[in-house]
């Protein structure tokens, strides 16, 4: 018993840190129906930014994490403003973006690969091999850390979008576009704002996971493989959906991986995938239909 | 000086055609208008380039004298032209209060917002009751009224309504009706589509007469229903009564 317990909370705890990603990724398909499969890449390139950060001023990720999560939300502002106009008015938009940021994950892990080469990289802050030990459980700091951490940046974005005047419209973006403009939302300035804050996460996310996984320039397609998963699982554009999904299957991951062996792990991701798309398409709390 | 004037303008979708070919009409204040004709007339398509949710292709839109022809939609809002399209669009996981808040986004004074909000409930009873409901859980003609509450929220000088009675029973579209003829009470200018021609002409002043994209008759409303030849040139199935035209298309 104790040792599902413990199993248990081990999923939890990554689990928390995939609400991170994937909140960012279901926030931009949300406001914008883009399908960014270059969430992963930004995610090892802040890693990186976290590694270099660590490995030249000595900083803790955590540390970083406050200076990355700007820096890459400005990176996404320019992204956003330059990849996206020209393929704006097209009537198969959604796919165009599929493709879009598939060349940008692509162009992200050569540069990645041409600056760090292919060797393993992780930041290793004293905290990242210890751990606490309540009773018989035993709970790794790094994991813990990552994890409130998380937690307390999803709960910055929940305050966001339901307390203020912008978040309001970030919402009402996401139900419903048209609409949104017609009450008076600038949709584009929403989008970049959106897109930005998606890569802050993507950015803190990366930080977190500096000293959680090792990683290389190729690490983002397990990442990517994993958050759409997660995000259809929720329901696209679920923010509610992501945390709640990838919660669920992080544990569900865990429990298996110990039951089966760490092989079968990923498995969970992709046989949760299947069936959801054969029991309920548009995920636990997606939108029935979308206008 | 007219309120608002289209000179010249031409319009469309996408890649596609031109739907709206080079109309000109200019709307007066404090008058009800009436935009009619076929499916596929281009009707929608005008409402929408004057929202600033389509881009003219060519000619300008004048609004109290300046020009607004493709201006985003927010800035042609701040105008105080407003624009109800036929789906309603509303905010379906918002509750009726959320979505007539989010119609008063651009008014930043909470105390004119909850004022406003009370008129709102005033002329529409039914959504005080529903205030903490879901927009997605209501009837049609419920989120007719709520899509018409949330643009009253903003105090609009010109109102530009869709199809309001598209898909409700003939007593609830005579609510909605009974609504629409008390805006000019409230100083609004209206310009209405409407598929159920008799209905939209008795409600207001002056008619505009699309047909495939083009300006073909203005009149005053009630002549255009007693005209014979339009009668039967344009509108003779729809007057007969037969079954009214479902006008989705290209326009939806």
């Amino acid at each position: 018993m104790t040792h599902t317990i413990q199993v248990v909370i081990l999923g939890l705890l990554l689990g928390g840190v995939y609400a991170l990603m994937a909140s960012g990724l279901t926030l931009m398909f949300g406001v914008m129906r883009i399908v960014n499969l270059a969430h992963g890449a930004f995610i090892v390139v802040a890693a990186y930014m976290a590694y270099l950060l660590f490995q030249g001023p000595g900083w803790d990720p955590f540390l970083s994490l406050v200076v990355i999560m700007p820096a890459m939300f400005l990176l996404g502002v320019l992204i956003y403003r330059f990849l996206f106009p020209p393929i704006e008015s097209s009537p198969r938009f959604g796919e165009m973006t599929v493709l879009l940021t598939f060349a940008v994950a692509l162009i992200v892990e050569g540069l990645l690969g041409f600056f760090f080469t292919g060797t393993f990289r992780t930041t290793d802050p004293p905290y990242s091999t210890e751990a606490i030990l309540i009773g018989d459980l035993f709970i790794p700091k790094a994991q813990l850390y990552a994890s409130i951490t998380s937690l307390v940046l999803l709960a910055g974005l929940g305050a966001f979008l339901r307390l203020t005047r912008t978040g309001y419209a970030v919402r009402a973006t996401m139900q419903n576009r048209t609409a949104a403009q017609i009450v008076g939302v600038n949709v584009r300035g929403v989008s970049t704002l959106s897109f930005g804050i998606g890569m802050a996460l993507a950015g803190a996310s990366g930080s977190l996971i500096s000293f959680l996984f090792p990683f290389f320039p190729n690490s983002h397609w397990r990442w990517i493989a994993i958050l759409l998963s997660l995000i259809v699982l929720g329901g696209l554009g679920s923010i509610k959906g992501a945390v709640i999904g990838a919660l669920l299957l992080a544990v569900t991951a865990a429990l298996i991986s110990d039951q089966f062996g760490p092989t079968w792990s990923p498995m969970t991701f992709f046989g949760a995938l299947f069936l959801i798309l054969l029991i309920r398409p548009r995920g636990l709390f997606g939108q029935e239909t979308r206008v | 000086m007219a309120l608002l004037e289209v000179k010249d303008v031409s319009s469309g979708y996408g890649y596609g055609p031109d739907i709206l070919n080079r109309v000109s009409l200019s709307v007066e204040s404090g008058t009800a208008y009436c935009i009619i004709g076929p499916n596929g007339a281009g009707k929608s398509t005008l409402l929408k380039t004057v929202a600033g949710l389509l881009q003219p292709r060519r000619g300008e839109i004048l609004f109290d004298g300046q020009p607004i022809g493709g201006m985003r939609p927010d800035l042609v809002l701040a105008t105080g032209i407003c624009y109800v399209p036929q789906d309603r669009s509303l905010f379906p996981e918002m509750t009726v209060r959320e979505n007539l808040i989010m119609g008063g986004f651009l008014e930043r004074d909470r105390a004119v917002l909850s004022d406003r909000m009370e008129q709102v409930f005033e002329m529409f009873p039914v959504l005080a009751d529903r205030a903490s409901q879901h927009a997605v859980t209501m009837s049609g003609g419920e989120q007719q009224m709520l899509a018409l509450g949330r643009a009253l929220m903003i105090q609009p000088r010109v109102m530009m309504i869709d199809e309001p009675s598209l898909g409700l029973a003939p007593q609830v579209a005579d609510q909605i009706f009974d609504i629409i003829r008390r805006l000019g009470e409230l100083q609004i200018t209206l310009l209405l589509v409407e598929q159920n021609v008799v209905r939209g002409l008795a409600a207001t002043d002056w008619s505009f007469l699309l047909d495939l994209g083009v300006l073909r008759l203005e009149a005053p409303s009630d002549e255009i229903l007693d005209d014979p030849r339009i009668r039967e040139l344009y509108l003779g199935r729809q007057l007969a009564g037969s079954h009214p035209p479902t006008d989705q298309g290209e326009e939806s």
